[in-house]
């Protein structure tokens, strides 16, 4: 049977009325004071391709350091900061800023609402995010860039040790905290209250729900890290001693602070790109997803229990066997909900009948590089084997096939999946082969044998090695993989840049997929949908096509639509909050008043802005 | 410098085409086994020389095969679910199967993993309770206090006034009981063949227990990100033997004894220039010159620094030459190194190294 019932491409509903309060901007004002979750996830995305290349680029040059024994590119501190802000970059402001573009884009359309429910929040975290990007970066210009890692353990950190680096790096990260935890609370309401009639949680789909999850984790795992960093700001600032241990402060407060956000971050991480494949491995293998409920649950546990394992990241700090039993018996557990996923993405294409564009060619090869991670992640749980691994290169090759070939495939499948759906156009197919298979192979060239690195006892963050270390063929490996990977991203930019322009049409469902978002025009509106869909099972659309398994009400006539209208107040509110960031830097740089009369202002700029925002009619 | 990487790029890019790395492009578990096997290495954490290292190499093990047999697994499901569920050239467009899941298997790859967990993590939390374990009290346990300092380890010896430098000389077959602490940041001691790796934290002194089973020597390095040059924060473990000319016991009486009074005129110049111009302000010399109060600062004992094989933690090797070098301007050495630049004259560092040298 494959005769589809109803074309989506056919669908037709009388152009509702949309009523606004105030007339929309056009150009660039319009992207300056949208509220339109699509656009806000399009320029999260571009943000967070952008900061990719640029955290790649440091990459590279710190890998022409280690290409060979003795090298001297460039310096230990020169090292340290490109370290740093590589995986600062990549992990606030690669990873996370395109899962964001991922959630603001999709996650209305999944669940079949016309927008989120804080829109003006929404801008809000946007532009505290770019912010908080803009002035981690800014580092380089003033003073270099921060050296501590991208961990930033105290006291190196503190105002004995660390430079001028740091505190563009405390406050930077701050901005960011406070835009992810305004969007979680927006995105946890909006996916508990704003789904369509008929989508009980339970068809809610699998993408939809790690997006659920991961705002849960980041709005309970930003909070303590935040004030970590706080007090660090209190250290380097007023002279408090939070961290410093001569005069009653604790180093160790950090890591426990740190790690209770960090561990959960990995899977704020990882947990949208699980729900990518979980959407796109159905769609190729044109089968539903094999045990959904078990997936979707095996992700709550695997949230739940993140919160329980963060100081796995500290076997070696001397915390006592019995803090080292405990934490590596709760990380052994993560490995089973992993698992659980795992098996049910092979009994997915098990019995299927799969065809492999790019975006199956990711998902699919999501499989076997994140189990590879995943299994060298469960060494680690063996405290007596982290002993040796702990911060050696193993880990960095642990975390990199977790990060990159899990997360940052996951993110490249979702983009050629819904590249369609954001422009309406479809991405090059032959150019998409070109960067899977250059980049698959890169990564492994790269990452692959630092696990031998690991074993021969290399740590992670030297800058230079002896000869007689013998670990020069390993990093020569590294060096080139890398260049390999440069050369994938390059042709993926381009394809992109391209395909915007010159890709086939798409129309609404390119790929006879199943969910709610193949339902609407490619790209959508602004009002998303122009009928309401009744929703009777996990997989709407695909019933639609094949079994009535869905309703459609169409609007009656002289219906209209409020939607909510632009507004400058996001932007002007967080202006002010990065004002209050600036004269912290001010103080660093100018000692003396500064702070205070800047923080003064900034002040009395937020609770102005914000009573604008609220009086404001929407 | 730049030239050299590219060079090196070059050559290696010949040598991987021609030789064994070739082998690296292989299936990806084997390489990984291939690559843990290669025994021969100088800092190889599965080649163990101390009761610490076995264990977790003994660890190593038991997950590599319990990891290579569930990455076999998922890998040949997908390779059987890729060669025999791939749309084929004539197949219709008819839809497969469209069930949604199965609750038996389910339970099976729920409860199989959890029960494989279950036994290994009582193992594994007998190893964390083992490797804690305190050395019996009546064996001979030799105490080291281990102070991490930007860029380099010192050790004092509990019983006795022997402080050192790092290069950490202990006994063959004796418990060992390291006591860590840091003078500054948070660094790591590793030495990857006899022991794996503990924190040196400020203001806090964590064991570090291991007994060492093979003489030799043996290298490691900070492996906690400490500043600019953290990389070149090394250490060396020397492994007496119990008996012969090398013995512990040998090594011990050595450093016991005062330093050495200068013989040559030169020697006699470095010692003036030792005490006069500002070395003894953070250097102790035991007969010569000893500080009263130690310091975040304050440098390494050089009472037998002439008996050292390496200088400045591994970045050189200990003989006039490189010490006159070092004396002269430690930061051409090493990056940001905390050791003041005493503006020597040429005579001053040769006549100061070839002193330092002969404190055997």
């Amino acid at each position: 049977m494959s005769a589809k019932l109803h074309d989506i491409e056919a669908l037709q509903a009388p152009e509702p009325h949309m009523h606004y309060e105030r007339p929309g901007k056009t150009g660039l004002m319009d992207w300056l004071t949208t509220v339109d979750h699509k656009k806000v996830g399009v320029v999260y995305w571009a943000a967070g391709a952008f900061f990719l290349l640029v955290g790649g680029l440091e990459a590279l040059l710190f890998r022409i350091q280690l290409a060979v024994p003795d090298n001297d590119f460039m310096g230990g501190e020169t090292f340290n900061g490109l370290v740093t802000m590589h995986a600062t970059t990549m992990v606030f402001l690669a990873i996370m800023p395109m899962t964001a573009g991922f959630a603001n884009f999709l996650v209305p359309l999944l669940i079949g609402a016309r927008d989120v429910a804080f829109p003006r929040l929404n801008a809000w975290s946007l532009w505290t995010f770019l912010g908080g990007a803009l002035v981690i970066n800014a580092s380089f210009l003033f003073g270099g860039p921060p050296a501590a890692g991208w961990t930033g353990y105290a006291p190196l950190t503190g105002p004995e040790f660390g430079g001028t680096g740091i505190d563009f790096w405390w406050s930077g990260l701050a901005l960011l905290s406070a835009s992810s935890m305004a969007a979680s609370i927006n995105f946890i309401v909006t996916i508990l209250n704003m789904r369509a009639p008929g989508m009980t949680l339970l068809r809610v789909p699998v993408l939809g729900w790690m997006m659920l999850v991961i705002q849960f984790l980041l709005a309970l795992s930003f909070p303590p890290v935040t004030v970590g960093l706080i007090l660090l700001g209190f250290d380097r600032m007023f002279g408090t001693t939070f961290y410093n241990v001569s005069m009653g402060g604790d180093p160790q407060l950090w890591q426990h602070l740190f790690w209770l956000f960090g561990h959960p971050e990995v899977y704020v991480l990882i947990l949208p790109a699980m729900g990518i494949v979980s959407e796109i491995l159905p769609v190729f293998a044109r089968r539903p997803l094999f045990g959904q409920t078990a997936v979707i649950f095996s992700g709550i546990f695997i949230g739940f229990v993140g919160f329980g394992v963060w100081a796995h990241h500290m076997f070696t700090a001397g915390m006592g066997p019995v803090a080292d039993a405990a934490f590596a018996a709760t990380t052994a557990i993560i490995a089973i909900p992993t698992g659980v996923k795992i098996f049910n993405w092979l009994g997915t294409l098990w019995g299927g009948k799969m065809t492999y564009p790019t975006p199956m060619l990711f998902a699919i090869a999501f499989i076997p590089i994140f189990t590879l991670g995943g299994l060298s992640g469960l060494m680690h749980a063996a405290a007596p084997l982290d002993l040796q691994q702990h911060d050696s290169y193993f880990v960095v090759a642990h975390f990199h096939y977790v990060l990159v070939g899990g997360a940052l495939l996951g993110l490249f499948a979702g983009t050629y999946f819904y590249f369609p759906k954001v422009t309406g156009r479809m991405m090059s197919d032959g150019l998409g082969k070109a960067h899977f298979w250059l980049f698959l192979i890169g990564m492994n060239i790269t990452f692959f044998p630092q696990h031998m690195l690991g074993n021969e006892g290399m740590p992670r963050r030297i800058y230079t090695y002896p000869a007689d270390a013998q670990w020069d063929l390993y990093n020569m490996l590294g060096t080139i993989g890398v260049i390999i990977m440069t050369v994938a991203m390059l042709i993926f930019v381009y394809n992109v840049i391209v395909s915007v322009k010159k890709g086939a049409i798409a129309g609404r469902d390119p790929w006879d997929a199943a969910t709610l978002e193949w339902l609407t025009e490619s790209p959508p509106k602004v009002q998303n949908f122009d009928f309401t869909p009744i929703v009777l099972s996990e997989r709407p659309v695909w019933d639609h096509k094949y079994t009535e398994g869905m309703e459609i009400i169409a609007p009656e006539k002289g219906e209209s639509f409020h939607m909510p209208s632009y507004s400058w107040k996001p932007m002007i509110s967080s202006g002010f909050v990065l004002m209050l960031i600036i004269g912290i830097l001010l103080n660093t740089f100018m000692p003396g008043n500064w702070l205070w009369i800047v923080a003064a202002l900034a002040a009395v700029g937020v609770v102005g802005s914000v009573w604008a925002w609220v009086s404001e009619p929407v | 410098m730049f030239r050299k990487t590219t060079k090196q790029l070059s050559d290696w890019l010949i040598a991987a085409t021609s030789s064994r790395s070739f082998a690296l492009l292989a299936p990806i578990a084997v390489a990984l086994l291939l690559g843990a096997c290669s025994s021969n290495h100088p800092r190889d954490t599965l080649n163990p020389a101390g009761d610490g290292a076995q264990i977790s190499a003994w660890f190593f093990w038991l997950y590599m095969i319990l990891d290579t047999v569930i990455f076999a697994i998922v890998v040949g499901a997908l390779t059987i679910a890729l060669l025999k569920f791939s749309k084929k050239k004539g197949d219709d467009d008819s839809l497969p199967p469209q069930n949604h899941g199965n609750m038996k298997l389910e339970v099976i790859w729920t409860v199989i993993p959890t029960l494989i967990l279950v036994v290994l993590g009582v193992i594994t939390i007998g190893g964390v309770f083992k490797l804690a374990e305190k050395p019996a009290e009546e064996q001979k346990v030799i105490e080291v206090d281990v102070t991490g300092k930007q860029w380099w380890w010192e050790f004092d010896y509990r019983d006795s006034k022997i402080s050192t430098a790092n290069e950490l000389h202990v006994e063959e077959g004796t418990q060992v009981a390291l006591h860590l602490t840091s003078a500054d940041v948070i660094h790591a001691f590793w030495v990857p063949r006899v022991s794996g790796k503990r924190d040196a934290t400020p203001g806090r002194s964590y064991p570090l227990y291991f007994k060492p089973f093979e003489k030799g020597e043996f290298v490691g390095q900070c492996a906690e990100l400490c500043g600019a040059s953290h990389a070149r924060m090394g250490i060396k473990m020397i492994v007496h033997p119990v008996k012969g000319a090398d013995s512990y016991d040998n090594w011990v009486k050595g450093q016991l004894a005062q330093a050495a009074a200068p013989t040559t005129a030169l020697q006699k110049a470095g010692k003036k220039v030792f005490e006069t111009k500002g070395c003894a302000s953070c250097h102790t010399i035991r007969g010569v010159k000893e500080l009263s109060q130690r310091s975040r600062t304050t440098g390494p004992d050089l009472t037998h620094v002439g008996s050292r094989t390496t200088i400045a933690a591994l970045a050189l090797t200990n003989n006039e030459e490189n010490l006159a070098k070092w004396v002269k301007n430690p930061q051409s050495v090493k990056e940001a190194a905390l050791m003041t630049n005493l503006n020597l004259s040429d005579a001053d560092a040769k006549a100061v190294a070839a002193y330092l040298f002969s404190l055997k």
